[in-house]
């Protein structure tokens, strides 16, 4: 099988996984558009460094949120513009208003984190263990969950007072 | 609502993408080729243009610096000659600084450290700058009148109004840079507190 072959399988396999780092980071689809291009242009950049002593989507995860981190937004002062929620929702067939309107609620909350902390609570919303955590972000397990306690204390009082 | 109602709504978020295969091969290989166009690289861009345009002119400077004849204007000369080449390259530098991420091996703390570090860095050059870009009017204008028109304006000083043009441009300038420092202060501010929690 061909490097591009097994390349554009792995994309496609984990396209979900894609759409969301970017979305997290972004707050318009212009951008978010831009952000998923960069990041598979990185993957296959760096396809051939990828060692297998560790997950593929471990390795795939750090890709997407370091090049994340330099990612310039167009529009820095849209903080409380989200398309990219109501993209999603249009993607998906839920109709399901409480659901939808949790989704708003959720990216609402996360454009107001910094990059440190949007990164480990996207790990946690997707399931992640503190030991993946760490091995992705580079903090000790320890730290991500006293981090990840913040961050939730946080949240909640935000979402409290909105 | 809680935190917990958030994940599932994540959750099922991540059931309805995952059903969901839109990406073809070809759009991903078309993807790989760097046609699409990377902030990044437009910046950069427009900072080369930029120290190409002021490695021009302190050229044309180096080559008609024999005509600064007293040594206040050969201050000038040295001073502007100073600000038009230093200046491009440490933000040159800092530019290509902020780019150098492993982005493949190193952790996000560490890649969201190190740019941080070299994006305040780039910030704190734009500062210095339009500060010295305000002093550097007052030793640029005398010396490019002196090479373009043979004029010593220490010497026969400044018309009426060349003197509200200068006094408008500076205040203009000074406000300008004002605004601009502040925007900055806000932006290096937020960094070093997340470099700080980081460390």
């Amino acid at each position: 099988m061909s490097k591009e072959t097994v390349f554009t399988d792995l994309i496609r396999e984990h396209q979900a996984l894609l759409y969301k780092v970017t979305s997290v980071y972004t707050d318009n689809n212009q951008d978010q558009e831009d952000l998923f291009q960069e990041v598979v242009y990185q993957l296959w950049k760096y396809f051939d460094s990828f060692r297998r002593d560790s997950k593929i989507t471990t390795w795939m995860y750090r890709v997407a949120m370091n090049t994340a981190i330099t990612h310039l937004k167009k529009k820095e002062r849209r903080p409380n513009v989200m398309p990219i929620a109501e993209v999603l929702i249009k993607q998906s067939d839920a109709k399901d208003e409480v659901y939808e309107e949790r989704l708003r609620l959720l990216y609402k909350h996360l454009q107001h984190l910094n990059t440190l902390d949007k990164g480990l609570i996207f790990l946690l919303l997707e399931g992640k263990s503190y030991n993946e955590i760490a091995l992705i972000t580079g903090l000790q397990p320890s730290n991500v969950g006293t981090r990840i306690s913040r961050i939730k204390k946080k949240l909640k009082t935000n979402m409290t007072n909105s | 609502m809680e935190i917990e109602e958030l994940q599932a709504a994540w959750l099922q978020m991540s059931k309805d993408l995952n059903q969901q295969k839109k990406l073809t091969n070809d759009i991903i290989l078309n993807m790989t080729q760097e046609k699409y166009k990377n902030k990044f690289r437009n910046v950069t861009t427009y900072e080369t243009v930029g120290a190409f345009i002021c490695f021009c002119i302190a050229l044309l400077l180096i080559v008609k610096f024999g005509e600064l004849d007293t040594w206040y204007l050969k201050a000038c000369g040295i001073f502007s000659l100073s600000y038009l080449i230093v200046l491009p390259i440490l933000v040159l530098r800092a530019l290509k600084e902020i780019k150098t991420l492993d982005i493949s091996k190193n952790s996000y703390k560490a890649n969201l450290s190190h740019y941080l570090k070299a994006k305040n860095w780039l910030l704190r050059l734009q500062q210095i700058g339009m500060g010295v870009g305000i002093l550097g009017m007052f030793f640029i204008v005398p010396v490019f009148s002196k090479i373009s028109s043979n004029k010593n304006i220490f010497e026969i000083g400044l018309k009426t109004e060349q003197v509200v043009l200068l006094t408008i441009t500076v205040v203009v300038t000074i406000g300008f840079c004002t605004w601009a420092y502040k925007g900055y202060q806000r932006l290096t501010q937020s960094a070093q507190e997340l470099l700080k929690d980081l460390e």
